[in-house]
């Protein structure tokens, strides 16, 4: 049986992943368009 | 507020605002869409930021955001997992993706790749199970679409699926993949967003160790770690994305379009920003049981789950991710498909002497074509068709093989390629429907391969790399 701390791990995970996904995505935006690389 | 989560009025309001949003914006972006490689590829110039987003923004569909939670309720934590396998197929793209590059770099469509690697025949059986699976999506996505808007809202089927098809046809005629690209990366910041907030309000209202001991006392088996039926599904929807993922020219036309020192970094980090989505968005349902929410229909559990805890905040933060999902599959399949038409039916096909400035113009009739028809599909809301997409997956799981061996191994019997994809086609149907849906693409992916591995033992045909340079 999945004990809670694996099911913290992966609810918590998700979460913080997502947000860092959001960030990098962000940062990746101005990184490009400083460089004039978007496109 | 009748039985719906959100009143009519605020439904209206959303799909007019969103879709007024990404219609002026791919009619901005249409200004650089001049030629046919600025329509079909987005110039061929795309970048780190634009394309990560795109490729993980098509990724997820409606069914990320509501079949996650369904599945979390129905098969527990493997549900969860499960669901998160289909980004797999994105990380082992990502290399596939700079070889694409390397080997076709004037390419424009799989279709290019399976033609001169193969022959005709393989091509039109390409054709063939690559339009089957492309038209069954895009039917789904459509009706997805009404459905969805309808259970949410209560707007009439037919009025929100016809709104989501026709913006996503206007801003994709105005702006080719440029729109899309342009479109998905607004799309992809309001899906993570939306699933972060959710989950975390979510959270701050709930009590994790409350819920597992619930779970533990009331569906023990949703715990359990050993599930051979989940465990079987895992590896079918694992091989099932892999055919989607590497025969698809959503896929394909990206790789084109991204810069050659892009791609494989683009593909990885959109399979990492895809990954945790469906055990965000999954965890929702495991909280059905916690939280005694009425699931009258299973589809329904994140939303009824998120608009029983957060209200109606929580109802429109479902309705825009779950529309901006739609879309950004919706535009991408859109253009993909209609680029495999002209160029691999109409070009090369029907006329073969036609200009690009043709080309760019007959894309355009083939986007409003593919779009009327879908609606047609969708207004006669055929729910067998729900069903041919399914279908498709053994009949995409035997391109793998083909495609990921095509691309790296130069000795390849094309004969044997045929048989391979055609066994492996039928195999995977007969199990279909005699041992079960999860067993399909597992059954045609393993006799494709066993047959490919043949192929390149029996008088194997030998290619010479530089053909597809004269593509």
């Amino acid at each position: 049986m999945f004990s809670i701390t694996v099911i913290q791990l992966l609810i918590f995970g998700s979460l913080v992943g997502t947000a860092l996904g959001t960030v990098t995505l962000l940062c990746l935006l101005y990184r490009d368009t400083k460089r004039k690389e978007l496109w | 507020m009748n039985n719906y989560l959100l009143s009519a009025d605020v439904g209206f309001g959303l799909l007019a605002f969103f879709s007024i949003v990404w219609i002026s914006y791919g009619f901005y972006l249409g200004r650089k869409a001049n030629d046919l490689d600025g329509f079909m590829l987005a110039g061929r110039n795309v970048g780190l930021a634009l394309g990560s987003a795109t490729a993980m923004a098509t990724w997820v569909t409606s069914n990320t955001i509501m079949l996650a939670p369904k599945f979390a309720l129905q098969l527990g934590v493997w549900g969860m997992v499960a669901y998160s396998t289909a980004s797999f197929g994105l990380f082992l793209f990502a290399p596939m993706a700079k070889r694409i590059h390397q080997l076709i770099p004037k390419g424009y469509t799989s279709g290019d790749f399976i033609r001169v690697r193969y022959g005709n025949f393989t091509w039109i059986l390409f054709l063939i199970i690559s339009m089957v699976y492309s038209m069954a999506w895009l039917v789904s996505m459509g009706m997805a679409g009404g459905i969805v808007l309808e259970a949410l809202s209560g707007i009439d089927y037919q009025i929100g699926m016809s709104v989501i098809l026709i913006s996503c046809v206007v801003y994709t005629i105005f702006g080719g993949l440029y729109a899309v690209i342009g479109t998905d990366f607004i799309q992809s910041i309001i899906i993570l967003i939306g699933v972060v907030t959710i989950g975390v309000v979510v959270l701050n209202q709930t009590d994790v160790s409350s819920i597992y001991q619930k779970i533990e006392f009331e569906r023990p088996e949703l715990l359990k770690v050993f599930m051979p039926v989940a465990l079987i599904s895992l590896f079918n929807n694992m091989f099932f994305g892999f055919g989607e993922v590497f025969h698809n020219n959503v896929w394909w036309s990206r790789a084109y379009a991204m810069r050659e020192s892009v791609a494989k970094k683009a593909f990885g980090l959109s399979g990492l920003l895809w990954l945790p989505i469906p055990i965000a968005a999954g965890f929702i349902g495991i909280l059905a049981i916690a939280t005694d929410v009425n699931i009258v229909d299973p589809d329904m559990t994140g939303p009824l789950v998120a608009a029983s805890i957060l209200g109606e905040t929580g109802a429109i933060f479902i309705f825009v991710i779950v529309f901006c999902s739609l879309a950004s599959s919706i535009d991408s399949l859109l253009a993909a498909t209609s680029d495999l038409l002209t160029e691999d039916v109409y070009k090369k096909l029907i006329n073969p002497s036609v200009t690009n400035e043709t080309l760019r113009k007959f894309n355009v009739y083939i986007i409003l074509g593919l779009g009327a028809v879908t609606w047609v599909f969708c207004f006669a809301r055929l729910s067998g068709l729900i069903q041919v997409l399914f279908l498709s997956g053994p009949l995409v799981a035997s391109l793998i093989f083909p495609i990921v061996c095509g691309l790296y191994w130069k000795n390849l019997n094309k004969k044997i390629i045929n048989v391979a994809i055609l066994s492996g086609s039928l195999v995977g149907l007969w199990c279909y429907f005699n041992l079960g849906w999860f067993t399909a693409s597992l059954a045609s992916a393993a006799v494709s391969f066993a047959i490919t591995m043949i192929s390149a033992k029996i008088s194997p045909d030998t290619i010479n790399w530089e053909e597809f340079k004269r593509i």
